[in-house]
């Protein structure tokens, strides 16, 4: 017995010590590996994004058919968080081993802006009145330089349940309904107001699934909602555009809100058990509906937003400054979303192009989606992206205060813990709290 | 070297275990098997164990659709499952064998580092006398309590300064001995490695290694079988570090398994395909094992 | 020969290096500068990796706990405990720590006592030894997704399965992720879920090191399972169970990935109500605040209170474990063990 315990520790020390030095051998070599260039001129650069941006391998190889001295590898993080988290630590680090292209949110933006000198200067004639103002505007610091462009965006429409609203006994089909929210001209006030005649009719089930949504809905729609366009913070307690948002909709939410928080296990099984008739629907949202909706069909998607349109979400392209082949990788970037290779992004996984000239694309308006009785979708949606016209500006205190505001939603909302008055009121606490 | 008799010369707690140790499995007061309520009550334990892991098999042979219906698609795993199985090896979205693989190496070699390094620093500090004794092992008790959470940034710069971002190495290093691992050596082996015995081996003139190479590791192997094989699940299932230091095309498994969820459409049955095909190794691994803790404590590793 | 060498181990360790043997010349030189040098020696690989791992974090954040530090900005002016004394402002820090603890308080107590009796049950004589052993082990190889997604669903609080077997006895549901001490409950039993089995096995290793003839002993004496149970077993893995007790201090007083994952936000509720004092150093630093010198003031504040609890548990653990309920203490058993064998 004795004998064999030695053999296994004389192994197992063995392997350690083999190992190590294998690991150390062969991983010494291609550690500096991607975005360095080789002796004849020929170089690769790596694309970083995450979720699913519909860069296929095939397209990638388009580049390379284009460049032939390049060659294109993506690095895929599974979700935007971890991606987020990659990205902050390696720049916090000094911004060694981040990728030639790094994709990036809308919501980090205010924050990445901050030390937009980790970012290469964008700015170039070819990519003028690519975008609408509003996305571009987002992603240029006060100096004025561009660190990012636009893939995908995230206009709104109001996704709704045919089968629930027929049931209420109103009116069901796309236009109709579009009308009944108020049509072009619908107003958050519209949409209450058929939020009460649908509970009238049909008390049991929610207009819509979560305040916290419908908050974010209008407050997208604020060209200054809690900064000053110099970005100094407006003090919370004084903030009466933002008040009065917060409570109309805390005011509205006890009776239309299904009082859920989204993504939550409660929120998934609503979907299941007819929880509520609306949603507010950025492109995006189709996909996660579908999901939760195995069984349930009479989903559908309005051509119409409150206030005009909005946008929720959304992803840019940038290149660390610090990157090897900052020219070569700026002129991927711009490859990348240029209308024409958004549009097969776009196929490939449905993510909604940013790029105005798209919209007009043939296959993007023939699109239609199945799971939303045959919508269409791309026109729709295109629709939706055009009737945007408000710049929220997004300074670096603006998620800090949302936040503050957004808790006490769930707070009135989910856990009913408060009524509207203390709601507010610990807002205000919390943004004092916060020391801006 | 030593002998029975000569342990038992040498009387003492030490001498008391080896003895009862080579009288084990003989008739004996505590030798009888125990009554039907220790299995009741180990039953449920291990249901409660099991049930998680059932679950993800049954998850794992639905689909999104049956499993947004009900939480609970259907009672039994079906063949379904081994598609799943096949399409998460073949994912175009990573090489699973190669994730598998730096795995591997990842696991084995902290955990081998971790016994061999813990065993010895813990033999030092639980049997041996030395100056700052005390002091260093508090210390090493107190790195514990460092949260890690803030540490990534500063460790993520080390690395780059030596140039190690993307290589295994820059997960092993920091892993290769942990301060879990050295703490629990050395309570341990205070309770199971009898003074004497060590005695015994410097008077026949061993030197320190030969004595901690053949008196405290054969003592140590329980301990040591179980340590390794947390170090081992730890490295294992360790996701945060080496999804920031390791490059995507080289992760190890479970960075490389997450890429099958998403932000907004997660295919619940095909990740848990995956989480399941993640933790197979580990229950084979347990298997083995729990082989190597009972027939450590059955051997006597002190038995002559 | 060895017969009057200390019992006790911490005397052991204290007093009684080996003797060097008696042999002369060159060999005696090199056995002295053995002795002398290799317990550094063994405990060196632990102090190099942390030195290159570990003590530059550390000073690390010390020094960026006294800047005002941006995540992404970096450093900025130097502003002494200015971050300290925010952090203490902040009632969300207070928040923190009530949760921390009220979670530790839930989570390891029951734990570390559900561990050791588990392990008593596994330290008979079982049919299928490795089987029930392993069976224990398993919750701690489970994946935190699928541990996330499970207890996510049995602890929703309107579609959940704990509160529709609730309602089968009459139970109205409980608000898992609004009431304080529900959250703390439902994070807790995650936190136990997973860590029972492995505190488990710790404390069997240690169990089956004891020595079986003290069992014996206190058969003959007419003691039951129970009474050897605390008169033999507890005193003596008592090293082991202080080490139990600190790492699990010490671990649960970090608790991180449950809380995490009990909401999609992972901020710890709407009211902070499972905040914990990790999830608010992370929320401080990467969430939504994203101010680096301030979690690591949070990081400094957390290690110095792990510290001093680590500390107080290890002084009543020793005490508890040493005293031993009533029973001879250890070193009165082993002397009257020696003499015994000494005249058998």
């Amino acid at each position: 017995m004795r004998k064999t315990t030695r053999k296994a520790w004389a192994l197992a020390a063995g392997v350690a010590s083999i190992s190590l030095l294998a690991s150390a051998c062969s991983d010494g070599g291609n550690a500096d590996e991607g975005g360095d260039a080789s002796g004849d001129g020929n170089i690769t650069l790596t694309v970083a994004t995450f979720n699913d941006f519909g860069y296929t391998d095939e397209l990638l190889a388009e580049y390379t058919e284009e460049n032939p001295n390049v060659t294109v590898k993506q690095t895929r993080a599974a979700r935007s968080e971890d991606a987020r988290t990659n990205l902050t630590t390696k720049l916090a680090a000094g911004g060694s081993g981040l990728a030639d292209v790094e994709a990036i949110e809308v919501d980090w933006l205010p924050e990445l802006l901050t030390s937009a000198d980790a970012f290469a200067d964008l700015t170039s004639d070819s990519v003028e009145g690519r975008w609408e103002d509003w996305k571009v505007e987002a992603a240029t610091s006060e100096d004025g330089r561009l660190i990012g462009y636009g893939t995908d965006i995230g206009p709104e429409g109001i996704c709704y349940r045919a089968d629930l609203f027929e049931a209420a006994g109103l009116p069901s089909d796309r236009e109709s309904v579009k009308e009944l929210l108020g049509g072009d001209d619908a107003t958050w006030e519209s949409y209450f107001e058929a939020g009460r005649q649908f509970k009238a009719a049909s008390p049991d089930v929610a207009w819509y699934d979560s305040a916290t949504s419908i908050y974010q809905g209008i407050v997208n729609q604020m060209e200054n909602a809690y900064e000053e366009s110099d970005g100094t913070p407006k003090p919370l307690a004084e903030n009466s555009e933002v008040q009065e948002a917060f409570t109309q909709v805390v005011t509205e939410s006890a009776d239309l809100s299904a009082h859920l928080e989204q993504w939550s296990p409660d929120w998934d099984a609503a979907f299941q058990s007819n929880g509520f008739a609306t949603m507010l629907c950025p492109a995006w949202m189709t996909g996660p509906i579908e999901e939760r909706s195995g069984g349930v069909t009479g989903w559908d998607v309005a051509d119409v937003f409150p206030g005009g349109g909005g946008n929720w979400g959304g992803s840019y392209l940038t290149v660390p400054a610090t990157g090897d082949n900052v020219e070569e990788a700026q002129k991927l970037a711009d490859w990348l979303t240029s209308p024409e290779t958004q549009i097969k992004a776009f196929l490939n996984a449905g993510t909604f192009p940013s790029q105005v000239e798209a919209w007009e694309n043939e296959e993007l308006t023939a699109s239609t989606n199945e799971f939303f009785n045959n919508a269409p979708v791309g026109e729709i949606f295109a629709n939706r992206a055009a009737a945007i016209s408000v710049t929220p500006f997004k300074g670096e205190n603006y998620f800090k205060i949302h936040q503050a505001v957004a808790d006490a939603i769930i707070r009135v909302d989910v856990e009913q813990s408060q009524n509207p008055e203390q709601g507010w009121q610990s807002a205000v606490e919390a943004f004092q709290n916060l020391g801006l | 070297m030593s002998s029975v008799p000569m342990i038992r010369q040498s009387a003492g707690p030490g001498a008391a275990r080896a003895a009862a140790r080579s009288s084990r499995g003989k008739a004996g007061g505590y030798n009888r098997r125990p009554g039907v309520v220790t299995y009741v009550l180990l039953g449920i334990a291990v249901l409660v164990g099991l049930g998680p892991i059932y679950y993800t098999l049954l998850l794992g042979s639905s689909d999104p659709a049956a499993i947004s219906q009900n939480p609970l698609p259907q009672l039994l795993p079906d063949a379904s499952l081994f598609d799943k199985f096949s399409q998460v090896m073949n994912s175009d979205a990573f090489s699973f064998w190669k994730a598998f693989w730096n795995s591997v190496i990842i696991s084995v070699v902290t955990a081998a580092a971790t016994v061999l390094f813990s065993t010895l620093a813990g033999f030092s500090f639980a049997k041996l006398n030395f100056r700052g004794r005390r002091p260093l092992l508090v210390f090493v008790i107190a790195t514990m309590a460092v949260p890690t959470q803030l540490g990534v940034i500063p460790l993520y710069i080390i690395m780059a300064k030596i140039g190690w971002i993307g290589t295994l190495q820059a997960v092993i290093v920091p892993a290769l001995v942990t301060a879990f691992g050295v703490f629990w050596m050395t309570q341990y082996l205070e309770e199971a490695l009898p003074y004497e015995l060590i005695e015994a081996a410097r008077v026949d003139g061993a030197s320190m290694f030969r004595t901690f190479w053949s008196i405290a590791m054969p003592a140590a192997r329980p301990a040591a079988a179980m340590l390794a094989l947390f170090t081992f699940v730890t490295q294992w299932t360790n996701f945060f570090w080496p999804s920031i230091v390791l490059n995507q095309d080289n992760p190890t498994l479970p960075v490389a398994v997450r890429l099958l969820q998403a932000n907004y459409f997660v295919d619940y049955s095909l990740v848990m395909a995956g989480v399941f095909l993640v933790t197979l190794p580990l229950i084979i691994l347990f298997m083995f094992a729990g082989r190597q803790l009972v027939a450590g404590i059955m051997a006597g590793a002190v038995k002559g | 020969m060895s017969v009057q060498s200390p019992p006790a181990p911490e005397r052991v360790a204290q007093s009684g290096a080996p003797r060097p043997p008696r042999r002369v010349g060159f060999s005696q030189k090199l056995s002295r500068w053995d002795v002398k040098v290799s317990p550094y020696l063994y405990i060196s690989p632990f102090f190099i990796v942390f030195a290159i791992t570990g003590l530059f974090p550390l000073i690390y954040t010390a020094y960026v706990s006294v800047y005002d530090w941006a995540l992404l900005g970096g450093q900025g002016e130097f502003i002494g405990f200015q971050n300290y004394t925010d952090v203490f402002g902040q009632p969300m820090f207070w928040r923190s720590l009530r949760n921390t603890f009220s979670i530790f308080l839930l989570s390891s107590v029951p734990q570390v006592l559900v561990a050791i009796v588990l392990a008593a049950l596994l330290d008979q004589n079982l049919r299928a030894k490795t089987f029930w052993r392993m069976g224990v082990l398993l919750p701690y190889v489970v994946a935190p997704v699928a541990v996330g997604l499970i207890f996510g669903r049995m602890f929703a609080d309107q579609s959940g399965l704990v509160n529709s077997a609730l309602g089968v006895f009459g139970i109205d549901p409980v608000r898992w992720h609004v009431d304080v001490l529900a959250s703390h409950v439902a994070i807790a039993s995650m936190v136990n879920f997973r860590w029972t089995g492995y505190n488990t096995l710790i404390f069997l290793a240690a169990m089956q090191a004891v020595p079986r003839e003290l069992y014996e002993a206190a058969i003959i004496d007419g003691a039951g399972r129970v009474r050897q149970f605390f008169s033999v077993t507890v005193p003596q893995i008592r090293a082991t169970i202080i080490f139990v007790v600190l790492t699990s201090t010490i671990g649960g007083l970090q608790i991180f990935d449950e809380p995490r994952v009990f909401d999609p936000a992972g901020r710890g509720g709407g009211s902070q109500q499972w905040m914990t004092t990790t999830l608010y150093l992370y929320d401080v630093g990467w969430g939504t605040q994203r101010d680096l010198g301030r979690a690591a003031a949070v990081a400094w504040i957390l290690f110095i209170i792990v510290v001093l609890i680590g500390l107080v548990n290890f002084a009543v653990t020793n005490r508890i474990s040493t005293s031993g309920g009533g029973q001879p203490s250890r070193r009165q058993r082993r002397a009257a063990a020696r003499s015994s064998r000494r005249s058998a």
